[in-house]
């Protein structure tokens, strides 16, 4: 599939939205669907929707077939070792608590450190503060340097002889700085730290081999990736999935259950309690097939050609300013308007049928630190378009005008 | 949708210039205020004498041209007021915003009225209608001295 048409293969585009054609600089947050997403969803309800794994009936057992397609598909894509590393999940979210839930049950003890950094995500700070509060756990964080980006020395700096964990953003949803997750790794490993890997916006940006990159746990969002929402995936090197004790308990994740004696499933089962998110977990399969098909260097390529375009066109504009200036970059670009707060920007853009998000993106501890109260982020994916920036330049300007900037 | 109708000269200006932003001295009852999701904050102060006049109000902080806009104009129509009269225009106010067409309170000249009728614009933009809101819901907790942290995300 050449991604220089892509947007015909994603119906929204289709749409007129307040009058306006959309303009979708929201990527970050959540994807549009192509068609073949969608439509698989539709199928699915429509002739051959059945629950997974329970009834023996025809309809339930070619439905699990489809539902562990998908977990094939998936170890594929990012390269695991096993299937079984692959755990369905609602969301990153869900993941990053379950890793740290479990961890905590089984792993960690008081005093114990976790090394986190000022780029997380809330999804990965608030779950291990739970263990602040449960098992006296204390939390670090690497600092971030003048660029926005996470520098190998930040993390060796906090890591102490009681570092259990470090629990890292693959890629910075506010300043788009990738970290350098195999050489954060490498020197976790050689102190015997586990390395939870925050892969929300790596993975529909980047090329992953979890193998490659050697890390313990890699999270992902389903709905970030083109894919549905409520699905999330966890994966998880195995003799960890093994050893550490089963997150939510319920159906399907129990072999034996006595008044007496629980006995639990496998893997993955273990982890996957209740009624699962079957039908995004089969439509899943489609939008990995769809990245397949459109293949990742070509993404990579695309996206970086539009990233460094509408830095150069914002750069251009008098007194917008971007957040960060990593090296290493992917994305996103995070600005601020001097004089004209985020939201107000956002309203503004927003009649032109640009989206494009404002807020503290759920990362207060980086806005803390760069001592703003909140930025506006416009953020790509495979169907924008150099235009998409022009037109978001041009809507800047607009609101320069109401404001009476120059 | 018209986005004139939100950002009208009047918000704009006030937004930019904000009346009685400072801190009052010797105020005697005071509430902060803070917006977690847009990173809005405010700290409202005021006098009240004995005859629970509403000697002076001012305010500190900083938010979108919204909430600074509301905060300017809130200060400046409750100056001089009584609590009494105070608690009525806010009543009005958050009334007006969250569904009458109109303002009712016969204490506020049409002049006043104008002015608060300029942020209606925001019932249009759900997501905004905290930022109008915010300065007002801290002015009822300073009233009120109930030491309450307000938030718009409880
Ligand atoms: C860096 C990062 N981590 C975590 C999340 C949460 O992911 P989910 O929506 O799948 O729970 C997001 C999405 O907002 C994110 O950008």
């Amino acid at each position: 599939m050449n991604i220089d048409n892509i947007k015909k293969e994603f119906p929204i585009f289709d749409e007129k939205i307040q009058n306006n054609d959309l303009v979708y600089l929201d990527s970050a947050n959540s994807s549009q669907k192509p068609k073949v997403v969608i439509d698989r969803i539709n199928e699915f309800y429509t002739k051959e929707f059945s629950n997974v794994g329970r009834s023996i009936h025809y309809l339930a057992v070619a439905a699990t077939n489809l539902y562990e397609n998908t977990r094939s598909s998936v170890q594929k894509y990012i390269n695991a070792k096993d299937k079984n590393e692959i755990v369905f999940t609602k969301g990153a979210t869900e993941a990053l608590n379950l890793v740290a839930n479990t961890l905590g049950q089984k792993y960690l003890n008081e005093g114990d450190e976790i090394l986190l950094t000022e780029l997380e995500h809330h999804s990965n700070y608030v779950p291990w503060h739970y263990l602040r509060k449960s098992k006296n756990i204390k939390i670090n964080f690497a600092e971030i340097n003048e660029e926005g980006e996470i520098p190998i020395e930040n993390i060796e700096k906090k890591i102490t002889p009681k570092t259990k964990v470090i629990a890292i953003n693959h890629l910075s949803n506010v300043t788009g700085a990738i970290l350098p997750i195999k050489e954060i790794t490498e020197l976790a490993h050689a102190k015997d730290i586990i390395v939870v890997v925050d892969g929300c916006q790596g993975a529909p940006h980047l090329k992953l081999d979890v193998q490659d990159l050697d890390c313990d746990f890699y999270a992902i969002s389903c709905h970030k990736m083109y894919g549905p929402t409520g699905l999330g995936i966890l994966y998880g090197k195995k003799k960890w999935l093994e050893e550490l004790p089963p997150y939510q308990g319920g159906g399907g994740m129990i072999k034996e259950v006595k008044k007496d004696r629980i006995t639990y499933g496998d893997l993955p089962n273990k982890y996957e309690a209740g009624t699962m998110a079957t039908a995004q977990v089969i439509a899943f399969d489609k939008s990995i097939k769809f990245l397949e098909s459109i293949g990742i260097e070509n993404i990579i390529k695309h996206e970086k050609e539009l990233i460094e375009y509408g830095q150069e066109i914002l750069k251009k504009n008098n007194s917008v300013k971007i957040i960060g200036n990593p090296k290493n970059k992917g994305g996103v670009i995070s600005f601020t308007i001097e004089g004209v707060h985020p939201h107000d920007i956002a309203t503004i853009l927003d009649e032109d049928g640009v989206a494009i998000r404002a807020g503290h993106h759920c990362c207060q501890i980086l806005h803390d630190k760069l001592e703003i109260p909140a930025s506006a982020r416009a953020s790509v994916g495979v169907y924008n378009t150099k235009s998409d920036f022009d037109q978001l330049n041009e809507s800047i300007n607009k609101c320069k005008k109401i404001f009476d900037l120059k | 949708m018209n986005l004139k109708e939100l950002y009208q000269e009047i918000i704009l200006e006030h937004g930019k210039n904000p009346r009685n932003l400072r801190k009052t001295e010797n105020f005697n009852k005071d509430a902060k205020g803070n917006n977690p999701l847009c990173g809005d904050n405010v700290h409202v102060y005021l006098k009240l004498n004995n005859q629970r006049k509403v000697e002076d109000i001012s305010f500190e902080g900083s938010g979108c041209a919204i909430s600074m806009a509301s905060a300017s104009i809130m200060t400046d129509l409750i100056k001089g007021k009584s609590d009494n009269e105070a608690k009525e225009i806010i009543d009005d106010f958050l009334g007006m915003i969250k569904e009458n067409p109109e303002l009712k309170s016969t204490i506020l000249e049409e002049d006043d009225k104008t002015k608060l009728m300029c942020l209606s614009g925001v019932k249009q933009y759900p997501m905004r209608v905290k930022c109008a809101t915010l300065s007002w819901h801290t002015l009822i907790s300073a009233m009120e001295d109930d030491g309450k942290q307000v938030s718009t995300e409880d």
